[in-house]
C-alpha cells in the first residue's frame, strides 16, 4: 500500500514538475485534486468562505471537491482516510477541534506525505506552538491569529465606551455592566474572545481613568453565558439574553448596559431579544443598548447599517479564500509549502506570515462599525 | 365533589397502620417532580427574589410558548410508543423557509426575488406553506413507519439526515452561500413576535405567540380527548394488534400522527423565524431532544398509549423553569446538563413505578 502510494505520489511531482517547467506563466494545474474538509456546512461564516473558495477554484480549473464532518472529528478523519484512498493528492483542512495537536496530527497521519493545508480553525492550542507546524514539512496554516479577534473587539469596545461613556452609563452608577456570550467552550478563538473581549476593553477603560466593566450577574462566577451545544448560536443568545431581561431593566436600575457576543450570530440573537424588550429598534427612540459581534456577516453589517448594532471584527472570507488558492497554485507549480505561503503574504497586506514560522499565514482582521 | 371527598376520607379511615404508610408513601413519589419543582421554585424565589417577579414569570411564559408547539407534535409520536428525531430539522427547514418567503423586500441580500410584498393573506400562505412542508416529511415518516413495520427510531433518524441535506441546499439558494437567512418583514414580526400585552412599568411584554400556543393547545386538547381519531391512537399505542382486531384503522392512525407532528414543527419553525429574525442551517439542532424530554418528564409514557396535553404543558414549562432559575442562581451551565439529566430520568423512573405497581 505504501508502495503504490509512495509510486502515485512521486507520479504526481513528476507531473506537475514537468508541467511546471513547460508553463511559462499560467500553472498547470490539473495535475492537483483537491479535497476540502469543512468542519461544518452550517456555519454561516465557514459557509461564505466555502462560496468564496468554490468560485475561486473553478476560475483556476483546479479539480476540488468539499466534504463536510458535521461538527464531528472523527467524521473528519474517516473523510480524509477515504480520500486519500481515493486519489486526493492535495487536502485542505478546516480541523472540527480547533486548537487540538492531536487531532492535527492524526490527520496528518492519514495524510501520509501529501501536502496538507490547514485553515481558519487553529491546529496548535495555547502552550503547543510549534509543535505541529515544524514537525511537518509539507504542511501549513492559513487563518488569523487567535487571539487578535479578541484584542480588536476588546479595543474597539473600550474607546466606544470612552467616547460614549455617560450616555451607556444607563443607571449612572459610574460603571459599565455586560452581558458576555461564548460560543463554544472547547473552540479557542472562543476563549480568546470571551477573555480578551473584555480586558482589552478593560485596558483602554483604566487609560481613561474609568472603572472597570462589571458583569450584569454577580452570581455568575464564569462571566459568560455559554451556547450548551457550542454552536455559536443565536437561538441561544436569544433565550439567555430574555431570561436576564427578565431580571435586569432599566426600571430595576440594573440594566446591562453593554452586549459583547463571540459572534455575530449571537450577537443577533442578544438584539431580538433586546427588540422584543423595546431596545434597539433602530427608530433613533428607543434606548439602544451596545452590542458587538466579530465575523462582519452581511446580517451583522446591515443590523449595524440600521442603527441596532454596533461593531463587529471582519473576517475576511474572500481573503480567506485566496490566500487557498493562492497557496494551491504554488503547490501546483512546485514550490515547496513555505515558498508558496511566503509568494502568497508577499501578494497583499492582509496577509502576513506569523513571528517565528514559516508557514504559518495569517489573513488580518479589521473592525467594522459600519462607517 | 364533596361526595368524593367524603368517599376518599371513609377509604382512608378503612385503611389499617401499614396500608395508610403505603398511601402516603406512594402519594409523594407518585407526585415527587411538582413536590420537588414546588420546591425548587421556592428556594430560587427565596434565594432571588426576581425570580416571582411579573417580568420573570411573563419570561418564562414566553419561552415555554416558542417550545410548545414542537413537544405537542412529538408527544403524540411518543404515545404510540416511537420517537421522531426529524422534528429538530423538520423546524429548522420551516424556519429557513418562512424567514425567506417573509424578508424584507428592501432587504439587501434576497434568498427569493420575486415575491410579493409582505401582507396579512401572504403571512397566513407562508405558514400554510411551511405547516404543509413539515405535513409531508412527517408523513413520509408515518407511511415507512407503518407500512414496511420499521420502528420510528430508524425512520426519523433517516428523514432527519435528509431534511438536514434539503437545508443545507436551501442554504444557497440564489449565491446565499450558506449564511444566515435574515431581514425579515416587520409585519410578519409584529402579527407573531409582536406583543400583545405590554406593561412598560413592570418591564413585561406578551409576543402573540404566546396567545397561539394557547390556542394550539387547546386544539390538540380536543384532537386527543374528544375525537375518534385520538381515541384510536390511544388505543394503538397501548396494543396495536387489539386495536387491529376492534376495527382501528391502524395505517392510517400512524401515518396520521406523524404528520400532524410534522405540521406542528412547521408551526413552530414559523414562529422561531419571527422569534430571532435571522436563521442558520443549524438552527432547530437538538431541538427534538428537549421535546421528547418534556413529555416524558410530562408522563408522556414510551410504555405506549399513555400521556395527557396537561402533562405536556407542564413538562415544557418543568424544562424552562429549570433553565430560567439555573441562570438567575448563576449555576455554571456544566451542571445544568446534569440537573436536567437527572430530572429527566427521576421524572421517568417515578412514571414507569406506577405501571410496576400495577402489575
Amino acid at each position: 500500500m505504501k508502495k503504490i502510494l509512495a509510486l502515485l505520489l512521486a507520479l504526481t511531482m513528476v507531473f506537475s514538475l514537468g508541467a511546471a517547467a513547460f508553463a511559462e506563466e499560467e500553472v498547470d494545474v490539473s495535475g492537483l485534486k483537491v479535497g476540502v474538509f469543512w468542519y461544518a456546512f452550517s456555519d454561516p461564516f465557514l459557509s461564505t468562505v466555502r462560496a468564496s473558495l468554490n468560485e475561486q477554484l473553478e476560475e483556476a480549473g483546479i479539480a476540488y471537491d468539499d466534504f463536510d464532518a458535521n461538527n464531528t472529528q472523527a467524521t473528519q478523519l474517516e473523510q480524509v482516510q477515504t480520500a486519500v484512498t481515493n486519489g486526493y493528492n492535495v487536502l485542505v483542512v478546516n480541523l472540527v477541534t480547533s486548537g487540538s495537536a492531536d487531532a492535527a496530527e492524526q490527520i496528518l497521519q492519514a495524510a501520509g506525505d501529501l501536502p496538507v493545508i490547514f485553515f481558519n480553525r487553529a491546529v496548535e492550542g495555547d502552550g503547543e506552538e510549534h509543535t505541529v507546524l515544524d514537525e511537518h514539512e509539507n504542511i501549513s496554516f492559513i487563518g488569523t491569529d487567535a487571539p487578535e479577534a479578541g484584542h480588536m473587539q476588546g479595543k474597539m469596545i473600550g474607546e466606544f465606551l470612552v467616547e460614549n461613556y455617560d450616555d451607556i452609563d444607563l443607571n449612572k452608577d459610574g460603571s459599565i455592566s455586560y452581558a458576555m456570550f461564548m460560543g463554544d467552550a472547547a473552540n479557542v478563538e472562543a476563549i480568546y474572545r470571551t477573555q480578551y473581549g473584555v480586558e482589552d476593553a478593560n485596558a483602554v477603560l483604566a487609560e481613561n481613568d474609568k472603572p472597570e466593566l462589571v458583569y450584569f450577574n454577580e452570581s455568575n462566577t464564569d462571566k459568560y453565558q455559554l451556547d450548551p451545544n457550542g454552536a455559536w448560536s443565536n437561538a441561544a443568545a436569544f433565550d439567555f439574553m430574555s431570561t436576564n431581561l427578565a431580571e435586569y431593566s432599566e426600571g430595576n436600575g440594573n440594566m446591562i448596559e453593554l452586549v459583547i457576543a463571540n459572534n455575530d450570530d449571537m450577537a443577533l440573537g442578544a438584539i431580538a431579544a433586546l427588540q422584543a424588550a423595546g431596545y434597539n429598534m433602530g427608530d433613533g427612540e428607543s434606548t439602544k443598548i451596545p452590542v458587538f459581534g466579530v465575523d462582519a456577516t452581511q446580517v451583522a453589517q446591515d443590523a449595524i447599517a440600521a442603527d441596532q448594532m454596533t461593531g463587529t471584527v471582519k473576517q475576511d472570507n474572500v481573503g480567506m479564500a485566496s490566500a487557498i488558492t493562492g497557496t494551491l497554485k504554488g503547490i501546483a507549480a512546485g514550490d515547496a509549502m513555505a515558498d508558496a505561503v511566503a509568494a502568497v503574504a508577499e501578494s497583499d497586506d492582509m496577509f502576513s506570515v506569523a513571528e517565528g514560522f514559516a508557514n504559518k499565514l495569517y489573513v488580518a482582521y479589521a473592525p467594522f462599525t459600519g462607517e | 365533589m364533596n361526595g368524593y371527598l367524603k368517599r376518599k376520607t371513609e377509604e382512608y379511615r378503612s385503611l389499617d397502620s401499614a396500608d395508610k404508610r403505603r398511601y402516603w408513601i406512594d402519594g409523594l413519589l407518585n407526585n415527587a417532580l411538582y413536590i420537588l419543582m414546588a420546591a425548587f421554585i421556592i428556594f430560587t424565589a427565596v434565594v432571588n427574589s426576581n425570580f416571582l417577579s411579573a417580568s420573570a414569570i411573563a419570561n418564562v411564559l414566553t419561552l415555554a410558548a416558542a417550545s410548545l408547539p414542537m413537544a405537542l407534535g412529538i408527544g403524540g409520536c411518543i404515545v404510540l410508543t416511537g420517537t421522531d428525531l426529524s422534528g429538530g430539522r423538520v423546524f429548522g427547514l420551516a424556519a429557513a423557509m418562512s424567514a425567506a418567503f417573509l424578508q424584507n423586500r428592501a432587504a439587501t441580500k434576497l434568498i427569493f426575488e420575486h415575491l410579493p410584498n409582505t401582507t396579512g393573506p401572504w403571512i397566513i400562505a407562508v405558514l400554510a406553506l411551511v405547516m404543509l412542508a413539515g405535513a409531508v416529511i412527517g408523513l413520509v415518516n408515518g407511511f415507512f413507519v407503518a407500512k414496511f413495520s420499521l420502528h420510528p427510531f430508524i425512520v426519523t433518524l433517516a428523514t432527519q439526515l435528509i431534511t438536514y441535506g434539503v437545508i443545507l441546499m436551501f442554504f444557497q439558494i440564489n449565491g446565499n452561500g450558506g449564511g444566515p437567512i435574515s431581514n425579515v418583514a416587520k409585519l410578519f414580526k409584529d402579527a407573531v413576535s409582536g406583543p400583545v400585552i405590554r406593561i412598560e412599568s413592570k418591564n413585561v411584554a406578551i409576543p402573540w405567540y404566546v396567545v397561539y400556543a394557547f390556542a394550539l393547545v387547546l386544539i390538540m386538547w380536543f384532537v386527543w380527548n374528544k375525537t375518534t381519531f385520538g381515541k384510536n391512537m390511544f388505543a394503538v399505542g397501548s396494543n396495536p394488534e387489539a386495536a387491529r382486531v376492534s376495527g382501528v384503522n391502524v395505517f392510517r392512525t400512524t401515518v396520521t400522527v406523524h404528520t400532524l407532528a410534522g405540521a406542528l414543527y412547521g408551526f413552530a419553525g414559523f414562529v422561531e423565524a419571527a422569534r430571532l429574525g435571522s436563521i442558520t442551517a443549524s438552527t432547530g439542532l437538538n431541538n427534538e431532544c428537549d421535546a421528547i424530554a418534556a413529555c416524558v418528564i410530562g408522563g408522556v409514557s414510551f410504555v405506549g398509549g399513555t400521556g395527557n396535553i396537561g402533562g405536556i404543558v407542564v413538562g415544557v414549562f418543568v424544562l424552562r423553569i429549570i433553565f430560567v432559575a439555573l441562570n438567575m442562581l448563576g449555576i455554571n451551565p456544566n451542571l445544568q446538563f446534569i440537573i436536567k439529566g437527572g430530572i429527566i430520568l427521576a421524572a421517568c423512573s417515578l412514571d414507569m413505578r406506577k405501571y410496576l405497581a400495577r402489575k
